[in-house]
């Protein structure tokens, strides 16, 4: 990592203790915050809350940036613009659900109060809730392998088609992408029509090849291997642009020394080329999983959940936003975030190992 | 037999020519060096040998056999790369033993092999570290390792040593013509450095604009050159080309016109034949006496410049006509700027060149 | 000429030469599985061209022209453009007069949206990640990880909240509002990749123009930028492709002026339960497309050349 070397600036001002009243006192700013907010959030109903919390993040904002300017930390005063958009739409909407998911709430009611951990115990738990819920995360589970192997195989095979310079390659290229720029409803519209019983290119194809009638959606095994199918066709070309960019970067004077140093196509493979895109590789990866994760929008379309395909994402749609049950929403994403992130850490763990193996 | 032969190699990028017709044949046991300026085609012919690049038109012949279809992993070859080409996710103990995979023996054989190059390249204790972490002149002998760890056809070289710093260039120029010496295999060296070419080839191919302009030993490109070009290249400090105007030739000495100064030089017979125009001139700096006034048949400048050059003094003066002329004396002999200088060329060292360029000698 | 060039290595089909270079041997062998890659998409552009009546036809049509007769007649139908102005303005009701649809408007939602929303986060974004580069704060591994983290979370954690928050503040349905999200939603993305971006750059350029007495503005904007263009671009296409067919969060708070184009998608084809209106749909996609094709296939080659940065470091 490349260090600026910080121009040595003697301190301007030393530090305001913490009961001084300053405009950079930012350690006096947080505790008023973070007090002033709670009590707000405990005491308050939440329309009221919301302002007093965000001027308490405007006044400890506020702190940083009268602090970061005056003692010349320009790292902050670069990184908090960007800090606060995040924090405002999406740090702050995390914490605000994690809060709801100790709360009995239902967005469509007044009424709110707290019930502690008994919304994680109702989801993990109960007799039906539980019961749906531990199956739609198992479907997910599955999903996640499934899209993710293929999207993984295909997006790497059309690399290493691409890998080479040849004519045309760049009008083939934008061929393999445009499925990545289809808007996913209109694809997965589409691919009901594909897979459509009576109508369907498949059927038809299916049909008249080898006669009766050829339902895809009948079974399970149908239904998720059309869902994973739509969702690899979609998503592979991520893949492959990731890989092909490791692949591209590969100096070709590497494939030239092995060339003449008469190595095999497998050991090439290997020792020169993978070492290139292993990094992408993990990166495509990690990035599937994580959106593997929240597949939901072509289960909806597909087959809303029919024929035992329903995911833990759709699932949280439906109690979040059909059935209202907001705190139970929050609770279920909570412990999803939580499997996401350990997930996530485990990748990175090993890819690290890895790289440090190496 | 470890040889090369191309014939006739041709290699053009659609319009552009890269390589023209170019003849050139290395024994077994013989180093070649391609000299030239940079973009001369030197590189693109190695690579052409190589197999990296397919020859346009000509034959490509290593070890007796055609080799112009063949891709490089077929003509068993090995090369040395400018900028070393070093597997970055391999040690450098698996990288001098790549070359030995396509082979089929044993582990205990392969470090055998690795074993005894490293010794001979004094790479015994960085065997277990990356490319990354070692220095220039490091990867330098791991990528020389690499290519003389197997037995092939003939050794290729693409410029080895222009990544090195001066003082390392020197030994590594030693080290790399010790170890080729005892492998008797044909090699061909690229550089655009004519001391690298002038102290490891046997013989020298100098090219330029794609053309091969002289092939001949170190001392036959130096003492002989054969035309205006390969004259002015070769050696330093360069060659003085003086333009002039022939005007006749008798008694072995060849008339010429500086200017207005008529001057009769030592010159050999073929200069006879020669109709009266324009030549040029080419004298080598070290090649000069000065000689005091009034000697006959002097060339005459006035010191403009002087460089102490250690044992020796460069100088560079003026002409009457304005053209440059370098001279190089005797530390000893003092001279001073503005000073007039009266020089006899030396007749060994004298060469006349035609209008086109071409060396006029027996 | 040697006489073992044949005609066909002459145009290409010999064993490859060059090692990264491949003839039209290759090009051929690609252009078979572009375009079976590439087949439901020109189904649904040429399903924009059919006539309404012919789209759900058994057996399908597939084709706008015989192709000298090599496709059977039955498979072929004759293009209209009719789809593409009943996008823009068609008859709602039964018997009823044309009426406009209100996709201009969509579609111009959509562009001002993702450009506004993924520009402000290049901005904002590359300004955060010059700061991670050169500035380094005390634990700034762990805030580029949180911030990546932002990017993992699904987004129905994040949306329920922001619905409320943005009721309660009276953000919903307004372009600030969606915005606003759409350029949280990019910054993650935006922070990392450009960060690996001025991490690649040498900073002895810098130094010597701050040696000189460059300020850091200047120094930022003269020095810095000009090198990471190809970044830059690269960046803008990935949060694009993203941001114009986002979904979930447009759905749920855009109001009716600042629907954007996959909601009013969505709407326009299952309206009126008569089922799926294919024609209009693969009319109003095939419109869509069009300005996200033409971006990528543009910045193409910066975004090969962008995406290699950016591997997986903590």
């Amino acid at each position: 990592m490349s260090v600026m070397p910080p121009v040595p600036v003697p301190s301007l001002r030393t530090s305001p203790t913490l009961l001084e009243i300053s405009a950079d006192n930012w350690r006096l700013a947080s505790l008023v915050g973070v007090v002033v907010s709670a009590l707000a959030v405990a005491a308050l109903p939440a329309d009221v809350a919301f302002w007093i919390v965000g001027v308490m993040v405007a006044l400890v904002a506020a702190a940083f940036v009268v602090n970061a300017y005056r003692r010349r930390y320009y790292g902050g005063l670069l990184v908090s613009p960007a800090i606060a958009v995040l924090f405002a739409m999406n740090i702050f909407p995390l914490l605000w659900s994690l809060g709801l998911s100790f709360f009995a709430y239902q967005s469509n009611r007044q009424s709110i109060w707290f019930v502690g951990l008994n919304n994680y115990i109702k989801v993990l738990t109960n007799d039906i809730a539980a019961a749906d819920n531990w199956h739609a995360l198992i479907n997910t589970g599955m999903f996640v392998v499934l899209t993710v192997s293929a999207q993984m195989t295909v997006g790497f095979m059309l690399a290493m088609l691409f890998a080479k310079q040849f004519p045309l390659r760049k009008y083939l290229l934008i061929l393999v992408l445009t499925p990545m720029m289809l808007s996913v409803v209109a694809s997965g519209v589409f691919f009901t029509y594909y897979y459509d019983p009576t109508f369907g290119v498949l059927s038809y194809v299916i049909n008249s090849i080898a006669g009766g009638q050829f339902i895809l959606m009948d079974s399970k095994a149908g239904a998720v291997a059309g869902i994973v199918f739509a969702d690899a066709w979609m998503w592979s070309p991520f893949v492959m642009l990731l890989v092909l960019a490791g692949l591209v970067s590969v100096p070709k004077y590497l494939y030239e020394a092995a060339a003449i140093d008469r190595v095999s196509a497998w050991r090439r493979f290997w020792t020169i080329t993978f070492p290139y895109i292993r990094g992408l590789l993990m990166l495509a990866l990690l990035f599937r999983t994580i959106e593997a994760f929240k597949l939901a929008d072509l289960v909806i379309l597909l087959t809303k959940g029919g024929n035992d395909t329903m995911t833990i994402s759709y699932h949280l749609i439906r109690i979040a936003n059909e059935q209202n049950k907001t705190s139970e929403g929050a609770a279920i994403s909570y412990i999803m975030l939580f499997m996401v992130i350990v997930l996530t850490n485990l990748y990175l763990y090993l890819a690290n190992r890895r790289t440090r193996e190496s | 037999m470890s040889t090369i032969e191309l014939r006739g190699i041709t290699k053009t990028f659609g319009s552009f020519v890269a390589v023209q017709d170019a003849d050139l044949s290395v024994a077994a046991g013989e180093v070649v060096c391609l000299l030239g300026p940079s973009g001369c085609g030197k590189t693109t012919t190695l690579r052409m040998i190589a197999g990296l690049e397919r020859a346009t038109a000509g034959d490509i012949v290593i070890a007796g056999r055609r080799m112009n279809g063949l891709p490089p992993q077929e003509r068993n070859i090995a090369m040395v790369f400018q900028f070393y080409a070093l597997y970055p996710a391999l040690t450098v103990g698996e990288n001098i033993a790549m070359p030995l995979h396509h082979q089929a023996i044993g582990k205990a054989e392969i470090a055998a092999h690795v074993a005894k190059v490293a010794d001979i390249l004094h790479l015994r204790d960085i065997l277990d570290r990356m490319p990354g972490q070692i220095s220039e002149g490091e990867k330098q002998r791991v990528a020389v390792a690499r290519a003389i760890v197997r037995d092939p056809n003939c050794f290729l070289f693409d410029e080895p040593l222009s990544r090195l710093d001066v003082e390392l260039r020197h030994t590594m120029r030693s080290q790399i013509k010790a170890v080729l010496s005892n492998l008797s295999r044909a090699t061909v060296i690229v550089t655009h450095d004519q001391l690298e070419a002038l102290s490891m080839a046997d013989r020298i191919a100098i090219m330029r604009d794609g053309r091969i302009e002289q092939v001949g030993s170190p001392h036959e490109v130096f003492a002989r050159p054969a035309n205006v070009f390969v004259a002015s290249f070769i050696g330093t400090p360069q060659m003085n080309l003086i333009e002039a105007e022939f005007k006749g030739y008798g008694d072995g000495k060849a008339t010429v016109t500086f200017g207005r100064q008529d001057v009769n030089i030592p010159a050999a017979p073929a200069v006879a034949a020669l109709a009266p125009g324009r030549v040029t001139v080419g004298v080598r700096p070290r090649a000069f006496t000065v000689v005091p006034k009034d000697t006959a048949d002097t060339i005459d400048a006035v010191t403009e410049l002087i460089e102490p050059m250690g044992a020796e003094t460069l100088i560079h003066a003026r002409t009457r006509t304005g053209g440059d002329i370098r001279v190089v004396i005797p530390r000893d002999k003092k001279v001073k700027v503005g000073e007039p200088l009266h020089m006899i060329p030396d007749p060994m060292q004298t060469h006349i060149f035609a209008a086109d360029g071409k060396a006029v000698r027996a | 000429m040697a006489a073992d060039t044949s005609i066909w290595q002459r145009i290409g089909f010999h064993r490859s030469f060059g090692v990264a270079e491949a003839g039209w041997g290759r090009t051929l062998a690609v252009a078979g599985v572009s375009f079976v890659y590439f087949l439901p998409v020109l189904f649904i552009i040429f399903t924009a061209i059919k006539p309404q009546a012919l789209a759900l036809s058994v057996p399908p049509t597939l084709s706008p022209t015989s192709l000298f007769g090599l496709i059977p007649d039955q498979f072929v139908f004759t293009p209209t453009l009719e789809n593409f102005s009943s996008v823009f303005s068609r008859v709602m009701t039964g018997g009823g007069q044309p009426e406009p649809t209100g996709f201009d408007r969509f579609f111009f939602n959509s562009i001002v949206i993702a450009s506004a929303s993924v520009l402000l986060a290049l901005v904002l974004g590359t300004l955060a990640a010059y700061g991670f580069s050169r500035y380094p704060l005390k634990g700034n591994d762990t805030y580029l990880f949180i911030i990546l983290t932002t990017r993992m979370l699904p987004a129905i954690v994040v949306i329920i909240p922001v619905i409320l928050m943005f009721r309660a503040v009276g953000l919903s349905g307004s372009y600030l509002g969606i915005i606003l999200l759409y350029t949280a939603f990019n910054l993650a993305f935006t922070i990392w990749m450009m960060k690996s971006f001025f991490d690649e750059l040498s900073t002895d350029v810098e130094d010597a123009a701050r040696i000189d007495g460059s300020s850091g503005t200047r120094v930022f904007f003269r020095i810095c930028l000009p090198q990471v263009v190809a970044g830059l671009a690269a960046t803008f296409v990935f949060g694009l492709i993203l941001t114009w067919n986002e979904f979930l969060f447009a759905l749920l708070v855009t109001g009716p002026d600042t629907r954007t184009v996959p909601v009013a998608m969505n709407q326009a084809v299952s309206s009126g339960g008569r089922g799926t209106d294919w024609t209009l749909l693969a009319a109003i996609e095939t419109l869509f497309l069009i300005p996200v094709f033409l971006v990528t296939f543009f910045l193409q080659e910066h975004l090969l050349r962008g995406v290699t940065f950016g591997t997986v470091r903590k």
